[in-house]
Order: C-alpha cells, then sequence, then structure tokens
C-alpha cells in the first residue's frame, strides 16, 4: 500500500465513526442545541425577538430578574416543591413497592394493588391537574369527606388560598409521580437475592434491620438515580401548576417555570424570560453533572 | 456442639409434592454428615428444615436435645454457609463476618476481637476491608465460613458450597473445610451432589433419592455394600455398570454373556440361591473390569465387548464400552451421562492399555466384586 493510500485508509476510518453519529447529531444540534444557544443569546439582548436589531444589554437582564423578590419566591416554591415532591415520591414509591413484593400479602390482592397504584401514570399531566381541581373544589370530595371526619370544620379553598396552595400543587405531584420510584424500586427489590435475608434470618435479624442493613443499601443505586432523575424532572414541572392555580393566588405557587412563562407570553419581556430560562438551565446542568458523575462512579 | 435428630420429618407443599417422606436421621455430636443425591431428591430441603428456613410438615426435629420445630431460625443455635456464599456486597469482609454480632448488639471492641480471630484462622486478615467483588471465589468461601464460625453455633449447615468453585479450587477447598471441621470439632451437615465431595469429606454419608433416605453409612460401606441399585449406581465415578440376566445353575446369562459365580457368591448372599432360573441384576464396578491382554486381568474370566470410545486421563482410561446385555437404569438421573449413545457399559482400564476405539475385545472381569439386586426392587440380595 503506497502511503497516499495508508493515509486515505487512516482518514476515512478516522471520520466514519462521525459520520454514523451526524444524523443524531444533527438532530439534536437543530432541536436542543440551536435553542439552548438562541435562548442564551436572547438573555444578553435588549428586546430580544421584538426587535430587529437588539443591542447588546450585558448582564441587565439577569440582574433585574434577581432584584425581582417574585424570582426568589418562585425559586423558593421551586426548591420546596421539588424537595417535597422527590421526599414523598421516594418514600411512598418505597411503602408501596414493599407492600407489592410482600410474600404475606395474598397475590390476587397484590395484582389488583398493582394495578391501583400505577394508575397515576397513565393519567397526563393536563388531566391530573383537571381532576385535582374537581376533588379540591370548596364543594368538592376532599373537603366533604374532611368536614364528615372532622378534620375541618369548614370548606377549605385548596387552590385559592395563599396559605394551602403550593401545598396543594405539591401533593397533586406527589400523587401524580410516585409511580415511577414504585416500579423501580419494586423491580430492585426482585433483584435483591433471596439467601440474603435467609442469611439475616439465621443471624436473628428483625424485620426493621433487614430493611437498614440489606434493602436500603441493595436500593441505594436506585434510589440515589431516580431521584437525582426526578428531582430535575420535577424542577421543570409546568402544566399542572399552570392549570391548577397559575401561579397564584398572589405568586403563592408561583415556580421558575411559570415565572419564566409569564415574562415571556405575558409580560412580552422575552429577554428577562430568558435570563430566567438560563437560571432554570443552570441549574438543571449542575444536577445533570452531579448525575453523570453518579453513573460513572458506579 | 450438639446432636442434631430428625425423627419421621416429612415436608408436602402446597401441591401435595411430598418433598421429604419419613426422614430419620442421628447426627452425633461433632459428626460431619454429607447429605447427598441427584437433583430435586430434597437434601437442600432437609437442610432448609433443619435451619429453619422452610417449616417442617410434620415430625421431630432436635437439636441439642432441644425442639426446634416450631423455633426461628435464630433461636436454633446453628450456622449456615449458603450455596451462593450469601456474602453483602456493600459490607466489607469485616463488616460481614461481624454482621451477627452486630445485630446482636455486641460492642466493637468485641466484635473486633473475635472476627480478627477468625480472619486469622481463615487467612482472611489482609483482606477484612476489602469487599466480596473484590475477592476470588476461594476468599468468599472463606469469609462465608467466617461468618458462619463467629456465631460458635451447636451446628453448621453448609448448602452445596463449593459448587460455584473451578475443579481445582474445589479440591482445595474440599480439605480446608475437612480439617477446618476436624480442628474445631463442630456438627456439620453438609449437602451436595457431587459425590466425589460426599466421599472425600464425611464421616458418614446419607443417601437420599426422591425425599426417602436410602443408606447412611461411612463413604467405605456405601461403596462397598449399598443397600440398593440405586446407591450402588450413585456412589462412585463412573456409576456401576448394571444389567440384567438370568441366573441358570452357577451362570449369568444374558445374549451373549455368560458369567460364572464362584460358590463363595452365593456362600455370601444366600439368598440368590432363589433366584436360579429367574432373572436379577447384576452390578460391576468400571474398576472391577480390566483389559484381558494385562497382568492385571489375566487371572480374571472374561466377556466379549466392543470399544465405542476412550477417554484418555493420563493415570487411567475411561473405556465406554458394547456388552451384549440389558443395561439397567439405577435410577440416578446424573448416571446416564455417563453412557454414550453407543455404549452400555464403562470400564477403568489401567494408562498402558492399548485398546482401541472400535475394536472388539474381551474384558476380564472379577466376578468377586459383582453387586446382585432384586430385578422388581432394586434391593441388594
Amino acid at each position: 500500500m503506497t502511503r497516499q493510500k495508508r493515509s486515505h485508509h487512516k482518514l476515512k476510518r478516522a471520520v466514519a465513526p462521525y459520520l454514523y453519529l451526524s444524523p443524531s447529531l444533527l438532530i439534536i444540534g437543530l432541536l436542543m442545541l440551536l435553542p439552548m444557544v438562541t435562548v442564551i443569546a436572547y438573555s444578553f439582548q435588549n428586546s430580544a425577538v421584538l426587535r430587529r436589531d437588539p443591542s447588546f444589554a450585558g448582564l441587565k437582564h439577569y440582574q433585574a430578574i434577581f432584584d425581582d423578590p417574585v424570582f426568589w419566591a418562585s425559586l423558593w416554591h421551586t426548591l420546596y416543591f421539588t424537595c417535597m415532591s422527590v421526599i414523598f415520591h421516594m418514600t411512598i414509591g418505597m411503602v408501596f413497592a414493599l407492600m407489592l413484593n410482600s410474600d404475606r400479602i395474598n397475590p390476587t390482592l397484590r395484582n389488583i394493588l398493582r394495578v391501583l397504584y400505577i394508575l397515576p401514570w397513565l393519567f397526563t399531566a393536563v388531566i391530573i391537574a383537571v381532576i385535582w381541581r374537581l376533588l379540591l373544589e370548596p364543594n368538592g370530595v376532599v373537603n366533604s369527606i374532611l368536614m364528615q371526619i372532622g378534620i375541618i370544620g369548614s370548606k377549605v379553598e385548596w387552590f385559592s388560598s395563599p396559605e394551602t396552595a403550593l401545598h396543594a400543587v405539591t401533593f397533586a405531584n406527589i400523587w401524580a409521580g410516585y409511580p415511577l420510584f414504585m416500579v423501580s424500586l419494586l423491580a430492585g427489590l426482585q433483584g435483591i437475592p433471596k439467601d440474603f435475608y435467609e442469611a439475616a434470618d439465621i443471624d436473628g435479624a428483625k424485620a426493621y434491620q433487614k430493611l437498614i442493613f440489606i434493602t436500603i443499601p441493595q436500593l441505594m443505586p436506585i434510589i440515589i438515580s431516580i431521584s437525582l432523575l426526578d428531582f430535575i424532572w420535577t424542577m421543570q414541572v409546568f402544566p399542572l401548576i399552570w392549570i391548577t392555580t397559575g401561579g397564584g393566588p398572589i405568586y403563592s405557587t408561583e415556580v421558575l417555570s411559570t415565572y419564566t412563562y409569564k415574562l415571556a407570553f405575558s409580560s412580552y419581556n422575552l429577554s428577562q424570560a430568558s435570563a430566567s430560562a438560563v437560571v432554570i438551565l443552570l441549574i438543571s446542568l449542575g444536577l445533570t453533572l452531579f448525575y453523570i458523575r453518579y453513573q460513572k462512579a458506579r | 456442639m450438639a446432636e442434631v435428630v430428625l425423627e419421621n420429618i416429612c415436608k408436602t407443599y402446597g401441591n401435595n409434592f411430598h418433598a421429604i417422606d419419613q426422614l430419620n436421621l442421628s447426627v452425633e455430636d461433632g459428626e460431619f454428615l454429607i447429605l447427598v443425591g441427584p437433583s430435586g431428591c430434597g437434601k437442600s430441603t432437609a437442610l432448609r428444615m433443619i435451619a429453619g428456613l422452610e417449616d417442617v410438615t410434620s415430625g421431630s426435629l432436635r437439636i441439642g436435645g432441644v425442639d426446634v420445630v416450631d423455633m426461628p431460625p435464630k433461636d436454633r443455635d446453628i450456622a449456615m454457609v449458603f450455596q451462593s456464599y450469601a456474602l453483602y456486597p456493600h459490607m466489607t469482609v469485616f463488616e460481614n463476618i461481624a454482621f451477627s454480632m452486630r445485630l446482636a448488639g455486641k460492642p466493637k471492641a468485641v466484635r473486633k476481637k473475635r472476627v480478627d480471630e477468625i480472619a486469622k484462622t481463615l487467612q482472611l486478615t489482609s483482606l477484612l476491608d476489602s469487599k466480596p467483588a473484590n475477592l476470588s471465589g476461594g476468599q468468599r468461601q472463606r469469609v462465608a465460613m467466617g461468618r458462619a464460625m463467629v456465631r460458635e453455633p451447636a451446628a453448621f449447615l453448609m448448602d452445596e458450597p463449593l459448587s460455584n468453585l473451578d475443579a481445582k479450587l474445589r479440591v482445595q477447598m474440599r480439605a480446608e473445610i475437612t480439617s477446618l471441621q476436624k480442628q474445631l470439632g463442630v456438627t456439620t451437615i453438609y449437602v451436595t451432589h457431587d459425590q466425589t465431595e460426599a466421599m472425600t469429606m464425611g464421616d458418614r454419608v446419607a443417601v437420599l433419592k426422591g425425599g426417602v433416605l436410602q443408606q447412611v453409612d461411612t463413604p467405605k460401606r456405601l461403596y462397598e455394600s449399598p443397600v440398593n441399585a440405586f446407591v450402588a449406581g450413585f456412589i462412585g465415578s463412573p456409576s456401576m455398570n448394571l444389567f440384567e440376566a438370568t441366573l441358570t445353575g452357577d451362570e449369568l446369562m444374558s445374549g451373549a454373556l455368560a458369567i460364572r459365580l464362584q460358590d463363595a457368591a452365593f456362600v455370601r448372599r444366600p439368598g440368590l440361591r432363589s433366584y436360579a432360573g429367574r432373572k436379577v441384576v447384576f452390578g460391576i464396578r468400571p474398576e472391577d473390569l480390566y483389559d484381558s491382554s494385562l497382568e492385571s486381568g489375566r487371572k480374571y474370566q472374561t466377556i466379549p465387548a466392543r470399544v465405542t470410545s476412550i477417554e484418555e486421563l493420563g493415570s487411567e482410561h475411561i473405556v465406554h464400552l458394547n456388552i451384549d446385555a440389558v443395561r439397567v437404569d439405577s435410577g440416578d438421573p446424573d448416571a446416564v451421562q455417563d453412557f454414550g449413545l453407543a455404549s452400555n457399559a464403562v470400564a477403568k482400564f489401567e494408562p498402558v492399555s492399548t485398546v482401541l476405539s472400535g475394536s472388539e475385545i474381551r474384558v476380564a472381569l472379577d466376578d468377586a466384586k459383582l453387586h446382585f439386586f432384586d430385578p422388581e426392587t432394586h434391593l441388594t440380595i
């Protein structure tokens, strides 16, 4: 083989992997990277989108949103909403997964519970929002039951009261999201060798000790992975909050996604909206990097 | 240390499957008893019942004189080594060995002292901070042993603990477990399907088939005096050759085969005479068949056979033969694998044997080593 032929062959070998990757890279570039770069660019422009020749604004829009108390309230609401959702998704998912994995429950009942527990996963965010709006209406079923059993004395406006609205949307989101944990943990539980529990029985472990010393450590990789993913996804939840409360009343359920949406499509301040979106992007990116590092470490 | 006694133990599952039927077994204090049998014979079920991991349907089970049938596993004063070792992958070797003491709330200093002692005995000291994933098969096996030893139990229960090891390591670990058991003097019940382990490790061997105990005896007596064709076929490798023949006068006749029996055969087995003119099952171990062309085989009578294949192992030749006789199945599902498609007998010849595959030869047979079984019941005559 001549030197020219050899270098041609080498080049072909080097380029081939990129040619195989190019269709997906092109799609990702067009659908994800380009909008992302555009939004970042908008966040540094005055009157982005609205003017043909927007001027450079520097960090002005970032300054503006950081000076806005509603942004900080939204950030706090987002953290509360996300943290509570992830914690309860995990707790409820774990309890239900343990129930479904238990030999003590009758197999028929277990199958019925399996279907019931997974139901929230079948509904879209819009349907979930509508269901909970109906259930939590002042004249809805929840108020009626709580009054009958004496927990509340008068009708509570769950989504309309600033004191309860954030808890109510968080509750609806918890209900909607636990099946992911439940299914993942159930799969994990079924993968734990029975021998571990039998060895622990012989060693004298009580039920709670088996949970602490065997079950949870064995499920830890799943718990961490799913928690991180759930954190990233929950932080970006928009339709559920938008349909139930629209971020109100008086910003009490305003989260970063609704705050950004309002800036963009209610105030038409697309530059500030872009700056807010970039903040969300940075937080998500930080968590994603943490997730990737954790996966690599495993 | 304690005696383990099983009396009329039965285990029936929900689908009316009798896994264990009327098992009576007494394991003496400090004894090493092997439970052996083919897959599905109930040996692991029996062990798990002793451990308390399976309920006993009926019967009595005593460990150290205490009836433990209704006791949870932790109160039975036993320790178990599992086939998979059941080592917790998220714990270090130290934590695995110390786990039972941690559950019992023993102080850290006590745990450390005891684990260090055991690690020294098992040569695990340098591995105490390692996780099981970083250990070799033999090391994991030793950690599993350490976890059992730390409890200082009345009895060790071992469920095929060597089956995950390669052949070479298995031989080494076999010796290690045997010497450790002798050193500790703890009553040990060891389940295996490998009859080499059964013959080399235990003081006594209990052979199970279909949930029924066939024979409990020393390895030597099991080999020399099996109570039935199943035990005869199961103990020994390759398995004993079993054939059907008619006892005509002093001769066993089957097809072109005629084996003359010495008077001693009838003296040793007075019942054999009653089979005159009837069918009988006879058995001969592969090591009691000889190449008639060699010195070792010259003193015995010979029978015709065709060599179907030869496995040269260096120290011996495993010769697969076709003999003009109807082979009898001992009831051991694993024994079938010893026979090739065209062969119905196996012989162990000396390595100097020059027989060739496909050749017609005469095989010398030590008729004093013949075993006889009833053709209906397969019980030893």
